[in-house]
């Protein structure tokens, strides 16, 4: 690390045990990278017969560490403006419990983005990565989660709604939340001729209960 | 010392410009052959030196002597290490009013339920260690301190190392936060540990030039195996530090650790009782080895990054149809500025100009690799898109890690031209900071 390196090979007569280190070091040390990038070739490129039939060697070499995800824009890049609006119900010291406003989540990143040449992790991705792994770990037709990480999802989009709402509203205390999403196609551009896309989509998700474990560590 | 038999510095230089070493190692008498498929050290006298026609075995030995004995790209790596470096500490510093909900006590993706999915994926973190707000402060500002010597190239495999634990700790504590620049930072802080980053342009090449050694680097090595014993055997680390893993291929972050520190202590014992001797110029050549094999998983890396996005991009309808482009333009999340965005999606011929530019170029750029100048006026394009995502699209943090993975490719004159000029702009900015006392630098 502190010397330039080019001399000692050069012009070196090694003895006959520094071959032998060095012959084998240099080749395990090709066949380790050969074998290394084969296997995130393989992870990049689409299934084929050959990650088939070694997909378990390559997901222990590429997860969890040398994940790669390049498809950001490919093949089509995303086409759709998602927005996560969330609406609380509180309920009075009596009990009376009162649906309030619905808070648009989505439209706060947004309004933070705005003007903003080095835009937060927080406003740009928190939220719209959540909501993502949401959609992705549930059925769209009755919300049922899907697979083991489903309900981490929701616990996830709860709770990140439930920090930028806060405990109470008007003094009342939080008692439920629920999401609605709306997803709209963005036009197609003027010149293209293409008829106008549909119309925004709107999702519901039902009432979720609110307790105080929910805002662990949230609120400071 | 091996470097007798070179000269210090270069005659016809401006002197010796403080962190660019002289092109000397590029330029071997015995005219060895360009490196295949790393970047080729221009910079390099005429090549009309190299003699004509070798023999197989001739070119063979040369690979050999090449692989074992020469930090290939080293600019490139230094500009690659300085460039993360950089990156990565932007980012924590921007974001550094909201670490605690981006990584910390605050965040929404509570200790358990990170905990719930690290059971699962066995990802690298020191977070899950111990909870509370202390133990958060101190990783992240520790991942703050590493990437500053990542990028001044202090005590440099110490360093990567640091920046390894802290990149992976943060990023693992959410994996649902990142977007593609943290993706590629995430890698190359693992490939950066296993290069030999620090040649040039960095203090610790500044201090080798110097002759000075400094105490720091034992004193650090000592504190270094003492907190990994204690992370080790403490307790508390669970199955981060252990030494085989779950599945294939089996290798726990332990052997990692701990051999990079035992090597270093190897290194520096040898260099103290016999730095001519045979043992450390294996260990050296090994070093070379293993940095010659990281920058060509680097190198790949980049290649394989724009060779999907390329190539998955062509079966899509609308880079096909030449529209693509006009779509990202209108993502609310990603029109910081929707007038801009607006404009530079106002007509047809541009956004098609540059939906198509952009897939040939993603789909071109590994083949351009075998012609220096087309592969370099392609790199000049896809750094100035990036450049023009940065500020479009409001993701400067991922168009830098983007470039800075780009700079692999760079030519080495192009980098050598750059650090003559940034050295002597540096040079001009102490001049006029002094010239005030005395107007006229003598001579």
């Amino acid at each position: 690390m502190t010397e330039t390196t080019d001399r000692p090979a050069r012009g070196r007569a090694w003895s006959k045990p520094a071959q032998l280190v060095l012959g084998l070091a240099g080749a395990a040390l090709i066949g380790v990278t050969g074998l290394f990038l084969a296997a995130v070739f393989l992870h990049v490129a689409p299934a084929n017969s050959l990650s088939r039939q070694y997909r378990d060697e390559i997901d222990g070499v590429v997860y969890p560490e040398f994940e790669q995800n390049w498809k950001l824009f490919a093949p089509n890049p995303l086409q759709q403006n998602v927005s996560v609006d969330a609406q609380v119900r509180t309920v009075a010291p009596g009990g009376a419990t009162t649906a309030r406003e619905w808070t648009g989540l989505t439209a706060r990143d947004i309004a933070a983005i705005r003007g903003n040449p080095a835009p937060s992790h927080v406003d740009q991705n928190l939220l719209r990565r959540a909501w993502d792994f949401y959609d992705g770990s549930h059925n769209p037709q009755d919300e049922t989660p899907v697979g083991s990480r489903g309900k981490l999802a929701e616990q996830y989009l709860k709770r990140i709604a439930l920090q930028r709402i806060g405990r109470e509203a008007d003094g009342e205390r939080v008692l439920e939340i629920r999401f609605r999403v709306t997803t709209a196609t963005v036009p197609a551009p003027s010149w293209s001729g293409e008829t106008a896309p549909p119309a925004p989509k709107v999702r519901e998700l039902p009432w979720w209960p609110v307790a105080d474990e929910d805002y662990r560590g949230l609120l400071g | 010392m091996n470097e007798v038999s070179l000269p210090a510095a270069r005659p016809d230089g401006d002197g010796p410009l403080d962190g660019v070493e002289p092109a000397a190692g590029v330029e071997p008498s015995g005219g060895a052959v360009p490196p295949p498929r790393v970047p080729r050290q221009a910079g390099a006298g005429p090549d009309a030196a190299a003699p004509r026609g070798p023999g197989a075995t001739e070119l063979l030995g040369r690979a050999v002597d090449a692989f074992t004995g020469r930090v290939l790209g080293r600019h490139q790596a230094a500009v690659v290490r300085i460039g993360f470096g950089l990156v990565w500490l932007a980012h924590l510093l921007r974001e550094w009013p909201n670490r605690r909900v981006l990584y910390g006590d605050r965040s929404p993706w509570s200790m358990e339920l990170a905990e719930r999915l690290l059971g699962d994926d066995g990802a690298f973190t020191v977070l899950t260690w111990f909870g509370g707000r202390f133990w958060f402060e101190l990783v992240y500002h520790l991942a703050v301190l590493a990437a500053l010597g990542v990028l001044l190239g202090w005590r440099t495999r110490a360093s990567t190392v640091l920046f390894l634990v802290t990149v992976l700790s943060l990023q693992n504590r959410d994996v649902f936060l990142g977007d593609g620049g943290d993706n590629v930072v995430h890698l190359m802080a693992v490939y950066l540990v296993f290069t030999r980053c620090a040649e040039v342009w960095s203090l610790d090449a500044r201090r080798a030039r110097s002759g000075r050694g400094g105490r720091a680097g034992a004193v650090l090595w000592a504190v270094l195996g003492a907190v990994l014993a204690v992370c080790q055997f403490g307790g508390f680390s669970g199955t981060n530090l252990s030494w085989t893993g779950r599945t294939f291929p089996h290798l726990g972050w332990a052997p990692l650790f701990w051999g990079l520190w035992a090597v270093a202590g190897l290194w520096w014992v040898l260099g103290r009782l016999r730095p001519d001797g045979e043992p450390r110029a294996v260990l050296d050549a090994l070093a070379t080895m293993v940095h010659n094999c990281a920058m060509l998983v680097i190198a790949v890396e980049v290649v394989l990054i724009y060779a999907t996005a390329g190539w998955y991009k062509v079966q899509g309808s609308r880079w096909q149809d030449g529209t693509a482009l006009y779509y990202p333009l209108h993502l609310d999340y990603f029109t910081p500025w929707p007038g801009l965005s607006a404009l530079v999606g106002s007509a047809l011929l541009p956004v098609f100009l540059i939906s198509y530019g952009t897939v040939m170029v993603q789909v071109a750029f590994p083949f351009t690799l075998l012609n220096r100048r087309v592969k370099n006026v392609l790199l000049a394009v896809m750094m100035l898109e990036h450049a023009g995502i940065a500020v479009v699209l409001g993701l400067p943090v991922f168009s830098l890690a983007m470039i800075a993975a780009d700079a692999v490719f760079l030519p080495t004159g192009a980098l050598l031209r750059l650090a003559a000029w940034a050295s002597r702009l540096a040079a001009r900015a102490s001049r006029i900071r002094t010239g005030r006392i005395r107007r006229r630098p003598a001579p």
